[in-house]
């Protein structure tokens, strides 16, 4: 039987998946290695780790699942987490480990450049948000700061390019993954060249633009041996984490949006149109020629209620963290919606979208002297989505949501869903048991579609069924706005503050 | 604790017990001068504060203990008070003379101990690591020091096996006292993290299981579980894993021979090293970086 693999590249893991042609799950396994922070600010991750990591699993999955089942590896399809940079020497040897989507070192060059004229032409054409994630700021930095290293590379890289040229040689980057590096040309899908020249660097320095269909010649012969694949089986370089959660949510069309609460989160739309936020707060990404993800990410969605579980959390009754988690969502349940008045800004780790600020903090605002702990339980929650929620209001500006699609750790618990549903007044549908695996269900859909299965994308993102539904509750979504416009004049006006803080947190 | 007691070395109570230096339990109403001067010993010494506030240099870091906490000096590392006495309060101790072999972390407590010599050499291990000589409210330290002070007093029938044992238990206390202080369990990524950086600072290391799991302070079935649901990898094949990506990075600079990137690596020989890598890459090492240093 004919079966599609999809190898994430995730900023944690890797994680590979098997599906059969019509997308239902073979099986799956995932190797997770570590992010180094030597400094801080400093996000780094070890390439070669990556990359043996990646080699590990997929050949013991196939050892184990697919080859004892007689499988025939159709293709194998890739996808990453987007704005890593690693450069290479000479050689194409790595010249330290890759800076990944988090490192945050480049603050000071994102900070001068989006207030200038230039970064928003910049904005303007690449469609990221001048920020510290994006290679074009991390670049620059290395430029400033890292001389050496700076002269002596070769290549400025993506982990995934990394992987694929180690597997086949091509130095190759595609459409998605390229449009978060805050260096292409979103428009004529060409690197832009007021970008390079900011960041020092020219054309021949970055890896090959490839669309996210494309197939590398093929693997090298010691890996085709050493993982026991046919000569038939295509490698697809395939796209980036956020795009694919988008499309295997089928979320592909107008009227949907798409919301992934991982540790981090993002509200994301699909469509024809480049979306151009006056003030920066929203991502363009390109899935294929044309076919744009928008949307605004957040720092600070499961990460922070599990940093109230360690910080609050009952570890006396609860076994660990996961169970630990659960009984907090219970306590939160039984709690008034609206936290009996208490409001909570959850920016403890900076925010990227809707605010765009690295210095913002957490607040809890509101707090009376009847509160318990399990009103801060449930602010905390309420917190954390009332932000998603905000990020959703600037997208509505541009584009109209009548649905939800969510995926992602935090939407498998009901109680999240249902109350996503209440404050944005909308339907929110998941995917039934395999909420987390839309990245790779996407990049099944891509596959499938490459090798002809389906017409497009389009037609593909059709095919996702999503059964579970939240319907909005009459009621609650009157009370949540109440709170939600105190927090939305909160954000406004917290800015300076934020600043004062971060300097003095950062000189103790 | 009413009775004092000061026992030194040689002395009659101690003759059954050449590995204790020292055992004191003491009360100190009146300050006197030079009754704690800064020293570096040879021996493993156990301060525990039973009352007052002291305030003490460990390895040259200031540190000020409370009723409870307990001070863990290892040998080679210097201790005594910056005013050169002891404040006011009571102070129990005990100077400990392991045996010592040839590595600096592989110290045996020896023959007295029923510790068995893996035991020994892990606690070794746990106690090098560890950066925090002193241990917050500890209290079950106090208790031991109490029991060993009443055998030592009544020399009732079997007491010098109990001593001893009360020794164990005290070294038992703390190793599982740090190793679970490092590994609350609300946080394991954390805990993983620090397991992960202590693997890669000594690669060449033979890890086993046991000794990973302790430590973190872990049983090793329930680590083994807790690595493999956290990271995919069982906790041998996760330092397989990191032990392939050194040696990848090495192999990718000409100036080092393949035998020492295996041995650096962990790998028991390069015959071994070049199994495990081929079977995963496909590549022999030397094949691997020919294909990668063109130049070479």
């Amino acid at each position: 039987m004919d079966c599609i693999i999809t190898v994430e590249i995730g900023t944690g893991a890797i994680r590979v998946v098997a599906f059969d042609l019509k997308g239902s799950v073979l099986g799956s396994a995932k190797g997770a290695y570590p992010t180094f922070h030597v400094k801080p600010d400093f996000s780094e991750q070890d390439p070669e780790q990556i990359f043996i990591t990646m080699l590990y699993i997929l050949k013991n999955f196939l050892n184990e699942k697919i080859h004892p089942g007689k499988y025939n590896v159709v293709c194998i399809c890739f996808s990453a987490a987007m704005h890593s940079v690693l450069p290479i020497d000479k050689n194409g040897v790595p010249l330290g480990n890759a800076m990944v989507w988090s490192d945050n070192r480049a603050k000071k060059e994102a900070g001068d450049l989006r207030n200038a004229d230039l970064g928003k032409m910049l904005y303007k054409a690449t469609g990221t948000p001048i920020h510290p994630m994006s290679p074009l700021n991390k670049i620059t930095w290395l430029k400033n700061n890292d001389k050496d290293r700076f002269a002596a590379t070769r290549k400025f890289l993506s982990i995934k390019t990394y992987i694929l040229q180690q597997l086949t040689g091509e130095y190759i980057i595609d459409h998605s993954v390229a449009s978060a590096t805050g260096l292409l040309n979103i428009h004529s899908l060409k690197w832009e060249t007021n970008a390079l020249k900011h960041a020092g660097i020219t054309e021949d320095k970055l890896a090959e633009l490839v669309p996210v269909f494309y197939s590398p010649s093929k693997l090298k012969n010691e890996y085709q041996h050493s993982l026991g694949l046919r000569d038939t089986t295509r490698i697809i370089i395939g796209s980036s984490d956020g795009c694919m959660a988008t499309l295997g949510a089928g979320v592909y069309g107008d009227g949907k949006a798409t919301v992934t609460l991982e540790e981090s989160g993002a509200v994301r739309v699909i469509g024809k149109e480049v979306l151009q936020d006056e003030k920066q707060r929203l991502f363009n990404y390109l899935v294929t020629e044309g076919n744009y993800v928008s949307g605004g990410p957040t720092n600070n969605a499961g990460s922070v209620f599990e940093w109230y579980a360690m910080q609050f959390g009952d570890f006396k009754k609860a076994f660990d963290l996961e169970s630990c988690i659960d009984m907090l969502i219970d306590e939160a349940a039984k709690m008034p919606v609206g936290s009996g008045g208490l409001i909570f800004l959850p920016y403890l780790q900076g925010e990227r979208a809707p605010i765009w600020n690295a210095n913002a903090k957490g607040v809890y605002f509101g707090l009376n002297i009847k509160h318990e702990q399990r009103h801060m339980i449930r602010a905390t929650i309420e917190g954390i989505l009332y932000n998603i929620y905000s990020i959703g209001k600037t997208l509505e500006e541009h584009r109209q949501i009548k649905s939800l699609s969510a995926n992602g750790t935090y939407a498998s618990f009901p109680f999240w869903t249902q109350m996503m549903a209440d404050i944005f007044n909308k339907p929110v549908h998941i995917k039934q048991g395999t909420g987390s695996d839309s990245v790779a269900f996407g990049s099944f859909l891509l596959s499938a579609t490459k090798i002809g299965l389906y017409k497009n994308l389009d037609e593909a993102a059709e095919s996702v069924e999503l059964p579970d539904r939240f319907m909005p509750g009459e009621t609650n979504h009157g009370i949540y706005m109440k709170h939600f416009e105190i927090f939305e004049r909160l954000i406004a006006k917290l800015g300076d503050e934020y600043d004062s803080i971060a300097k003095l947190q950062q000189d103790n | 604790m009413q009775n004092q007691l000061l026992l030194k070395k040689d002395c009659r109570e101690l003759q059954p017990f050449p590995h204790i230096i020292e055992y004191a339990c003491k009360k100190i109403n009146t300050i006197q001068f030079d009754s704690l001067k800064k020293e570096t010993s040879a021996f493993l010494r156990l301060y525990y504060v039973a009352d007052g506030r002291f305030d003490w240099q460990i390895n040259e870091q200031q540190y000020i203990l409370y009723p409870g906490d307990l001070a863990v000096i290892l040998p080679g590392q210097s201790f005594g008070a910056e005013k050169n006495f002891f404040d006011i309060g009571t102070v129990c101790w005990v100077h400990l003379q392991l045996q010592k072999n040839e590595y600096p972390d592989k110290w045996l407590i020896g023959k007295w101990s029923r510790l068995t010599d893996s035991e020994c050499k892990t606690i070794g291990r746990i106690l090098s690591i560890n950066n925090s000589p002193v241990l917050p409210r500890i209290k079950e330290a106090g208790n031991t020091f109490q029991s060993m002070q009443h055998e030592f007093i009544h020399q009732e029938i079997g007491f010098t096996a109990r001593i001893n044992q009360l020794i164990d238990e005290l070294i038992i206390l703390i190793t599982r006292h740090l190793t679970t202080q490092s590994s609350s369990r609300r946080d394991f990524p954390q805990t993983f993290m620090k397991l992960e950086q202590t693997l890669r600072e000594n690669l060449s290391h033979q890890w086993t299981v046991e000794e990973m799991a302790s430590l973190v302070g872990l049983g090793t079935t329930a680590f083994s579980e807790k690595v493999k649901s956290f990271t995919g990898f069982s906790p041998l094949n996760y330092l397989i894993n990191i032990r392939i990506s050194e040696a990848i990075k090495l192999l990718k600079r000409p100036d080092i021979n393949v035998t020492d990137i295996a041995l650096d690596t962990g790998f028991y020989s390069s015959q071994h090293f070049a199994t495990t890598f081929k079977k995963l890459t496909g590549y022999t090492p030397s094949e691997f970086r020919k294909k990668n240093i063109p130049d070479n």
